[in-house]
Formats: C-alpha cells, sequence, structure tokens
C-alpha cells in the first residue's frame, strides 16, 4: 500500500498507539499476575474481575500522584529525559508490520514489467505503517540506540549517585549489547538479500521455512542481545533494586517514572514484533495462515498469528524475568564481548562461505549447532574461565585484629 | 503521490528514491513527541494532585541517609574503553551492512557475480579478519577485564 493517504495513516497512527499502550498495559498486569503466580501469591485481584482494569488504575494514579523534583537537578534536562526514553522507543515501530504484508517488488527487466509490477503491488494492502522503506530493519536500530540518550541524561541530570552509577551500567550495557544485535542478523541479511521486514517475511513464506530453522544460532544471539537492549531480567542491572534502589530512574516520581517503564515495555513488543519477523515467520504457520481465503478474514488471522508470537516472546519474557537470577556486571560485560561478539563473527562467516559457494542452507543450521556446541565444550574445558575469571581474594587472618577486643559485659 | 518513476539500475529496473514513502515516518514522529511532551506537560500541570514540597522531600535519595559529597563523580576508565571499542566495532558493523544486502541477493546482474564475487568475498575476508585482529589485541591488552 505505498498510496500515501492521510485519513489511513491517521486510523494506522491512533490504532498502533493504542494498541501497543493497551499491550504495554496489559503486559504490566500480566509481569504481575505471572510474578504472583510463581511466587505463590494471588496478585492483584481487586480492580475490576480478577483485576483486570488494574492497568487503567495504575495509569490513573501515576497521572494523579504527587510530583516530587527534587531541588537539586538540571531541570531541562531531567523533565525531557522521560519523553526521550519514550519517544525513541515508540518511533521504533514505524517500520514494524503488524499484519499480513506484501513485500515491494523486486527489480524487473522492462519498463512494462515494471509498470505491472508497481500496478500490482499498489492494488495490496500492507498493515505497516511506512510500507516499502529499504532501510527496514536498520531505522529499528537506530532508535534502539538512540534509547541511550534518554538513560543517560535521565541518569545525569537527576544528580544523584544511585542514578548516575544505573545509566553508566545501562549506557554501558546497551551500546555492548547492540554489536551482537547487529552481527547476528547479518546472517539473516546475507541470506534474504534485504533489510526491509515485509521481504523477509516474503522470503520466509516463500522458501516454506522459518529462518529460526536456518540460523538457530543467530536467533539465541538475538534474543539474548535484545533482552539486554530492553533491560529485562537477568540484564536488568541498570536497575538492580538491592544495589541501585531504582537505577536511572531513582529520582522520578508520578507521570515521569509511568513513561520510563512504558519505554522498557514498548522496547519490550517491539523486540517481539522483530523477532518473529525476522526468524519465526511474520504472519506465516506452516501453511495455515492460507485457511481462511477471504480477504478479510485471512488479514485477521494472519494478523491474530503474528500478533500471537509476538504476545508469545513476552510471555517467554515474562517466565525468563521471574526464573533467572541477575548476572553480575563483570560477567554480563564478559559474556557480550568474549563470548557472544566471537560467536556472531564465525555464524557470519559460515553464513558467507554457505552462500559464496552455493551450497544448501541445511548446512547452516548444522554449522550453528557445532558452534554452539563447540562453545559450550570450549567454556566446560576451560571451566567457565573466560565470562567468570577467578579473582584474588584477600582472606583475612582467624581472629580478631590486633588490639580489638569484644565488649566486655 | 505520483506514480513510481522507473530508474535503470544493474539489477534491473528498479523505482527511483521517493522521499514520499518516509512521510508516515516524519507525521508519526511529530504524533509520538506531541504525545510524550504532552503526557509530561499534562501531569506536571494538572491541578488534581498534591504539591507539598518540603526540605527533605526535596534532598538526593540516598536511601534515609544525608547525601554524602557530589554525585558528579568520577567513574571508572572502563566505561571509555567499552565507548570507544563501541565506535569501531559499530563502524565495522555499518560497513558491513551494505555488503550484507547486495552480496548474494536474488534478481542482480549475474555477470557481476561472476567477475566480482570471489574478489569482494576476499576482501571481505580481509576485512573480517582486520577485525580479528583488533579484538585480538583488545583482549590481550586486557579491555575486556572488570575488576
Amino acid at each position: 500500500m505505498p498510496e500515501f493517504d492521510p485519513v489511513y495513516l491517521a486510523i494506522v497512527i491512533v490504532g498502533l498507539m493504542g494498541g501497543v499502550l493497551g499491550v504495554v498495559g496489559y503486559l504490566t498486569l500480566a509481569e504481575r499476575k505471572v510474578s504472583a503466580w510463581i511466587q505463590d501469591r494471588l496478585g492483584p485481584n481487586r480492580v475490576g474481575p480478577g483485576g483486570l482494569l488494574q492497568p487503567l488504575a495504575d495509569g490513573g494514579k501515576f497521572f494523579l500522584k504527587e510530583e516530587v523534583i527534587p531541588a537539586h537537578v538540571d531541570k531541562v534536562f531531567y523533565l525531557l529525559a522521560p519523553a526521550v526514553a519514550v519517544i525513541t522507543s515508540l518511533l521504533a515501530i514505524a517500520v514494524v508490520p503488524f499484519g499480513p504484508t506484501v513485500a515491494p517488488p523486486d527489480p524487473q527487466p522492462t519498463v512494462a514489467a515494471f509498470e505491472a509490477a508497481q500496478a500490482e503491488y499498489r492494488n495490496h494492502f500492507s498493515f505497516v505503517m511506512a510500507p516499502g522503506l529499504d532501510v527496514g530493519v536498520l531505522y529499528v536500530f537506530a532508535l534502539g540506540s538512540l534509547a541511550v540518550y534518554g538513560v543517560i541524561l535521565a541518569g545525569w541530570s537527576a544528580n544523584n549517585k544511585y542514578s548516575l552509577l544505573g545509566a553508566l551500567r545501562s549506557s554501558a550495557q546497551i551500546i555492548s549489547y547492540e554489536i551482537p544485535l547487529g552481527l547476528s542478523v547479518l546472517g539473516v541479511f546475507l541470506i534474504v538479500g534485504s533489510l526491509n521486514l515485509e521481504k523477509i517475511t516474503a522470503w520466509q513464506a516463500d522458501h516454506r521455512t522459518w529462518l529460526v530453522l536456518v540460523q538457530p544460532l543467530a536467533f539465541l544471539l538475538f534474543l539474548v542481545s535484545a533482552y539486554a537492549e530492553g533491560s529485562r531480567l537477568p540484564f536488568d542491572l541498570p536497575e538492580a533494586e538491592q544495589e541501585l534502589v531504582g537505577g536511572y530512574h531513582t529520582e522520578y516520581s508520578s507521570m515521569k517514572l509511568g513513561l520510563m517503564l512504558m519505554a522498557e515495555y514498548v522496547h519490550l513488543v517491539t523486540a517481539g514484533f522483530i523477532v518473529s519477523i525476522l526468524f519465526w515467520g511474520g504472519w506465516g504457520f506452516f501453511g495455515l495462515e492460507n485457511l481462511l481465503t477471504d480477504p478479510v478474514g485471512g488479514a485477521v488471522l494472519k494478523a491474530a498469528i503474528l500478533i500471537g508470537k509476538m504476545l508469545v516472546y513476552c510471555g517467554f519474557a515474562l517466565l525468563i524475568r521471574w526464573t533467572i537470577p541477575r548476572f553480575r556486571f563483570d560477567q554480563l560485560m564478559n559474556i557480550a564481548w568474549k563470548v557472544m561478539i566471537p560467536l556472531a563473527l564465525l555464524n557470519l562467516l559460515c553464513v558467507m562461505v554457505v552462500l559464496q559457494f552455493g551450497w544448501p542452507l541445511v548446512v547452516l543450521t548444522g554449522t550453528s549447532v557445532l558452534s554452539f556446541c563447540g562453545a559450550g565444550v570450549l567454556s566446560v574445558w576451560l571451566r567457565g574461565s573466560v565470562t567468570n575469571p577467578k579473582r584474588p581474594v584477600r582472606k583475612l587472618p582467624p581472629g580478631l585484629p590486633a588490639g580489638v577486643t569484644y565488649a566486655s559485659r | 503521490m505520483a506514480a513510481p518513476v522507473p530508474v535503470q539500475t544493474p539489477a534491473g529496473i528498479e523505482p527511483a528514491f521517493d522521499l514520499a514513502a518516509y512521510y508516515p515516518i516524519l507525521i508519526y514522529a511529530v504524533v509520538v513527541v506531541a504525545f510524550g511532551l504532552g503526557t509530561i506537560a499534562a501531569s506536571h500541570l494538572t491541578p488534581f494532585k498534591p504539591r507539598k514540597p518540603t526540605r527533605v522531600k526535596q534532598m538526593p535519595y540516598e536511601s534515609g541517609m544525608d547525601p554524602v559529597g557530589s554525585a558528579r563523580m568520577q567513574f571508572d576508565i572502563k566505561f571509555y574503553l567499552i565507548a570507544i571499542l563501541f565506535l569501531v566495532f559499530d563502524v565495522e558493523l555499518l560497513f558491513l551492512y551494505p555488503w550484507a544486502v547486495l552480496a548474494y541477493a536474488d534478481g542482480g546482474d549475474p555477470t557481476w557475480k561472476t567477475v566480482f564475487g570471489g574478489v569482494v568475498f576476499a576482501e571481505i575476508l580481509v576485512f573480517l579478519a582486520t577485525l580479528a585482529i583488533a579484538y585480538v589485541y583488545a583482549w590481550r591488552k586486557g579491555v575486556f577485564q572488570w575488576r
């Protein structure tokens, strides 16, 4: 649907923002319900049937709570930071398909064929805000990097030690994990030959496969980096409550805190869509998506499949959050720099060689599994000294230091 | 919007670059910026919330203690090193992206691939080797070591 229509665009913008914010609201409820379920509690159950209206109550309360602006903050940046966070996270979703799409046509040999292909393309309707953009995934990554600004502005302007430490940790973590994030999906772009998310979906539909089967290692690296980018636990060092209170949003209150938290969940939703499209076949589900042949029913079914995949990703994130404990910061950095980057480079090299010599893509599944197992064997052989090196521990001599005595009664 | 303008490229006839494809993003950006700033402004200005600042409430939060010293403190050099390394790797990555999109795409000119395919492959191998050398150097220098 490359025809530019303001009315259509307005509907999509309102629908998409409403949808995403609704999903975000109910993700917070789901998070609290899942955590309650895992910890054998009840969770929120007073507002509405089974707590279903809790997100609305939370939103209202965020809005109406007292806004404490500490006297020492850098006011402009302090007020701007939550806006930056939420704007960058919401903007990223502009190129992400949220339903069935049609790929823009390939280059044609003649002008007549070109005209025909373009006319055919314009007859179809794509569920994307900005369809047919060649930059596609690159745009999403670019806005993901901009999210660092929200974090570092918040941490710096709050003039609080916890905030500063949280912001530093967070920015170091986000930029570290951006490299494996970008490197791991290079293999996908090599195979498909496009950054356009609609084309990547169409490739998977044409080849009747999901890229997770061709690139399992890349999928794993991407998944881990995406969690780290979104600061989801086990990678939530920036706001490790036991060490840093709230991390970079320690000094925030009221709606500004709400926007910060909202930005994190919007990241999760965007990452869910991206993973579903890059690796899980987008709106395809082993031919099941073609069951309904009428245009409206088919579109609804495909959109439901894609959104279902996104929700599966989010649910997986929730389960992981309440299952796996947090890493130590040096372990976190070691995983990014010493494990994931070499593995991603190795994977890229495999894809290059396989494509250059025209071997079948199944080979890539094998090389992925082999690299993964090789990394595991290597780590066992080195006794984990790469990610968790032994550090010198200074042992105190037994007994009390000289000149110190127990208090006598 | 007018029909796309055909342009002859080595791959065939493609639509010319059209900025109109980016209009939705521009409009969406305006809406989202308005949403972000508007929410903060509305929440800041609404009359339905308590405003009772006290001296203690406006102190930096340090778990109930009176704050000691300034928060604008020095921090570890490691963070700078990570930032510089990130620049190196990210720029390398950016150079790899155009190649990744073009190198093995369908619909390209087949003679191009037979003539230049091997050369490009070798060049990228050299490129990755330089990246690997820089990586090993950084590792041996202990940049990745957090103490």
